[in-house]
């Protein structure tokens, strides 16, 4: 006992330590993203402390010789593309979880060809894409050619994560329903649906991370028009600058706020059915 | 009235539930009993239309309602682990059916709250309704599963093992409330249990079922004192049961010699009330009308207000008897002790090879 | 939506309605399946057959012709920075799953089996997944002003007192490309092993330490045992995003390290459609291997 103890201690420090090699990475990006600019590098020493490059990204610093992150149409792109690919695969994921609820013959092969979207990487995926539509002529967009493998990797993630809710769902709940007399659609609308929601809010919010910062596909099929993360993967080749890092410090921000967002939605969705406690009834629809 | 014909569904290849035929009649509070694995819970899910059989039928007032999804079919069904809504207050969950059913629902609201107080009121849930339905207990649990679909006013009220989850306290107490609850509503009910004694306390008829299939219909004071087959008697859980062979008018089981009454030349099984045998000095044997065995002591179980003693028979089975404390003062037996245990010939039952119970006519006088 | 639960509404014999309610409910499924299926095969499945038929395409300097040649392939395995990639490919592999199963369990053992309270697993979960919030592509970016011969790893060490000259190979390497890679991916193997682990019943362990066992037999008997899908689920998801790499080496190796990864994105990038298509295969057919002996291991499906 005295033994697990000690462990326990071990463990935790341990951890600690593993929590601090995570986030090193970030707060080195932190520091350096106060760099001073636009002569200071995305290297160790500050030269001196400024908000500059912050500006630089949200476009109020003065023109300089290094070219602004293209935040305007870029991040929109990125956004668009992961709002659609987040509707889209979670609708899919629902559907096809749905049907997996009953046994049917040949489900291992679906299973797997869904999962399989996920295990393919990246780079074979959008250089597959590329193949075909440079053989039949498809012109490769965002919208198009990589809108479609968005979703053909997030959509796993949304089905498997509905397959565990539906797993866990119980049955009988629904059978209830319909003893009742209410039919299977409404039933779905009523008595499903509100059980299953936090699950599909999660689903939605894993496709929508998934392909906001995906880029091997969208390398490869995106064409001309770059989403943020092709934008990054372009200043690969040239110089990088700390404006990179305040971009990312401000994405995580923005990461935070959505979380607050999902957070919010959650426990309003918990309040929401309290709220009936206190005799507020929802209407009938 | 609902009646069911020829109803068969198997799983796999396994039967679960063998031509099958039912009268439910209008306004009575029918019991069905069968040990797990009987095809109970089958035979719910084909009447509520969640499972479809392979052959067979169901009427409903004479409608065919076979092929009827489970949202038409007019019944109600109370499941064993009461499924409530969990994103609803009591209240919602017992108003859900009223509100969204898609034959005639209510839509006026007062409506709705008029009828919710009332069965709250009826199955004892006053106060309740804006709780949430994980704020409250097991058997309030039971009571809203009850009420959310008493208060859609079914035909027919299936109910799958409605007090299996309860304590025995409160299970005793439900027994009285649903006889009470029914009887106020005049709706049948279709109780299902694999309790014998749950079954025969509540029902006004019961159907014993095994393996798919009914082997008794009647009353449960005949089903209890005449058990139509030799399985009945095991499932109602009063008797004792031997088995032997009859060889010149004598059934032979251990050092059991019985001579069998006229209609008895079949008998391979013969069963003994638990509260039949008296305790016999040793020697006494042998008076007429009257049958005996030797068996040895094994231990005994106060139960309150009566005692059973267990013993081992010279054929190796135990052989239960009861002793009720208001009639006779308990006997204190030690271990090993061999008793002479001793009933009337006329207090038995007999049953031949298949099982079945023979009718037989005692000799009048033999006393 | 209301398609599979129709099972009510199937036929026994005959009846007016039936037919029509029987074909919902065999094929009910079937529609409810059909966008998914259609999407994978048109979206996956056909650019995978497209690409291993592209790689017996006939490539020239310029253009590229559909008469079926195995030049391309002959050119791989001849070439000794091709084939070496493949071998680099998968030392590095290997090398960072070992790492990040060997830097993750502890971790993964103490979220799952040490801290009981939901709360305080879930706040440890949360904390490992916000580094994720980041770009990837800035995450990676990142471990350069850290590795560099002036970077803060350097800084402090020099600072400590432990070294006096900066080490210089930390950056520009092999070795910067794995601490990176360890680093990126270590959460997917942390996620899975702590999610297992802390399904473990916590009465069998109690059993077991009744029974006298000590804790390296429990570990060893019950709690490794019991964390074993997760392991091979962590060791899937760092075999998917390893072996498909390229962007951790091309920013952190200062392209001296080149994966199979590197060379189809250098190929596509100077239209060699064919000599790519022939790697994407290679790569494809490796991480076949790797995925199907990983679920021989484990049951995917079961474990949800």
């Amino acid at each position: 006992m005295h033994r697990l103890t000690s462990l326990r201690w071990i463990l935790a420090f341990y951890t600690a330590l593993f929590i601090i090699f995570l986030y090193g990475p970030f707060v080195v990006m932190a520091i350096l993203s106060f760099q001073q600019g636009p002569e200071g590098g995305p290297q160790f020493p500050i030269i001196e402390w400024s908000t500059f490059w912050y500006k630089h990204v949200l476009g109020f610093a003065p023109p300089s010789r290094i070219a602004p992150l293209p935040i305007g149409e870029a991040l929109t792109r990125s956004l668009t593309l992961a709002f659609a690919t987040m509707v889209v695969s979670t609708l899919l994921g629902t559907l096809t979880a749905q049907a997996f609820r009953t046994r049917f013959k040949g489900s291992g092969v679906v299973f797997y060809l869904v999962v399989l979207g996920m295990m393919v990487p990246g780079v074979l995926l959008g250089l597959g894409m590329a193949l075909v539509a440079d053989q039949f002529g498809i012109q490769r967009t965002w919208w198009g050619t990589a809108f479609v493998l968005h979703v053909v990797y997030t959509y796993p993630f949304a089905f498997l994560v509905m397959l565990a809710i539906f797993n866990r769902f119980d049955r009988s709940i629904e059978e209830a329903s319909w003893a009742l007399g209410v039919p299977p659609g409404r039933t779905f609308r009523k008595v499903t649906f509100p059980m299953i929601f936090p699950g599909v809010l999660s689903a939605m919010l894993f496709a929508l991370t998934l392909s906001y910062d995906e880029f091997p596909r969208t390398l490869f099929t995106g064409g001309n028009q770059v989403t943020m993360p092709i934008a990054i993967y372009g200043t690969f080749a040239v110089e990088i600058h700390p404006n990179l890092f305040a971009f990312g410090v401000l994405t995580t921000l923005f990461s935070f706020a959505l979380l607050v967002v999902y957070g919010t939605l959650m426990s309003l969705s918990i309040r929401r059915a309290r709220a009936r406690v206190s005799g507020i009834q929802e209407d009938v629809t | 009235m609902m009646e069911l014909r020829g109803l068969s569904k198997s799983y796999d290849g396994r039967s679960a539930i063998a031509d099958l035929s039912l009268r439910v009649e209008d306004d009575e509070y029918l019991t069905l009993l069968g040990p797990s694995g009987s095809g109970k819970t089958t035979l719910l899910r084909l009447v509520a239309g969640l499972d479809l059989p392979e052959h067979g039928r169901i009427s409903l007032n004479g409608q065919d309602i076979t092929a009827l999804p489970t949202y038409r079919r007019g019944l109600g069904f109370v499941q064993q682990n009461y499924a409530l809504f969990p994103h609803m207050s009591v209240a919602d969950n017992i108003a859900f059916g009223l509100r969204n059913r898609v034959e005639s629902p209510v839509s006026d609201e007062q409506e709705v709250e008029r009828r919710v107080a009332a069965m709250m009121d009826l199955v004892g849930l006053q106060g309740l309704g804006n709780r949430m339905v994980g704020q409250i207990s097991g058997g309030q649990k039971q009571r809203v599963s009850l009420a959310r679909t008493l208060i859609t006013e079914p035909k027919v009220c299936l109910l799958d093992e409605p007090l299996g989850a309860l304590d025995a306290n409160l299970r005793e107490r439900m027994t009285v409330e649903l006889r009470n609850i029914r009887q106020s509503l005049g709706v049948t009910f279709f109780h299902v249990t694999g309790n014998e004694s749950e079954a025969l306390a509540m029902g006004d008829r019961m159907i014993v079922l095994d393996e798919g299939r009914a082997i008794q219909v009647a009353p449960p004071d005949e089903i209890f004192d005449r058990p139509a087959t030799v399985r009945v008697a095991k499932f109602v859980n009063s008797y004792n049961i031997l088995e032997g062979g009859v060889t010149d008018g004598v059934f032979v089981c251990g050092d059991l010699r019985l001579p069998v009454p006229d209609g008895g030349a079949d008998t391979r099984y013969i069963a003994v009330r638990y509260d039949t045998p008296s305790f016999e000095a040793e020697g006494t044997d042998g008076a007429a009308g009257q049958a005996g065995l030797t068996a040895t002591f094994l231990t005994s179980e106060f139960m309150g207000s009566r005692v059973v003693y267990f013993f081992r028979s010279e054929a190796g089975t135990v052989f239960e008897v009861e002793r009720h404390l208001s009639r006779s003062d308990p006997e204190t037996f030690t271990g090993g002790d061999r008793k002479r245990l001793g009933w009337p010939v006329s207090e038995t039952l007999f049953f031949d090879g298949n099982g079945d119970r023979l009718v037989v006519t005692h000799a009048r006088g033999a006393a | 939506m209301s398609l599979s639960e129709t099972a009510g509404a199937k036929m026994a014999d005959g009846g007016t309605e039936a037919p029509k309610q029987a074909f919902w409910v065999r094929n009910g499924h079937f529609l409810l399946l059909a966008p998914g299926v259609v999407w994978m095969i048109l979206f996956l499945v056909i650019p995978l057959i497209m690409m291993v038929y592209v790689s017996f395409w006939t490539q020239t300097t310029f253009a590229i012709k559909s008469d079926l040649t195995t030049k391309s392939w002959v050119t791989f395995f001849a070439s000794e920075t091709y084939f070496g990639a493949l071998l680099r490919t998968l030392r590095i592999w290997l090398t960072v799953l070992f790492f990040t199963l060997l830097i993750g369990y502890p971790t993964a053992l103490f979220i799952g089996q040490f801290v009981r309270n939901k709360t305080v697993q879930t706040i440890l979960l949360v904390a490992c997944v916000i580094p994720f919030w980041t770009s990837f592509l800035i995450r990676v970016l990142a471990w350069r002003p850290m590795l560099g011969k002036e970077g803060a790893i350097n800084i402090v060490l020099q600072k400590i007192g432990i070294i006096s000259e900066p080490i210089e190979v930390l950056l520009f390497t092999e070795l910067s490309v794995i601490i990176g890679m360890v680093q990126i991916y270590v959460v997917f193997m942390v996620g899975p092993i702590a999610f297992m682990l802390a399904r473990i019943d916590e009465s069998l362990i109690e059993a077991a330490r009744d029974l006298g066992a000590s804790a390296w037999t429990i570990f060893r008997k019950i709690i490794f045992p019991l964390s074993l899908p997760g392991v091979v689920v962590g060791a899937i998801f760092v075999s998917v995003m390893v072996l498909g790499e390229f962007a951790t080496a091309a920013a952190l190796s200062g392209r001296k390290v080149n994966l199979l990864g590197n060379i189809i994105v250098t190929q596509v990038g100077s239209l060699k459609w064919a000599f790519a298509a022939v790697v994407g295969v290679i790569l494809t057919v490796v991480m076949a291997i790797v995925i199907t002996t990983l679920l021989r291991v484990v049951n995917l499906r079961r474990e949800l």
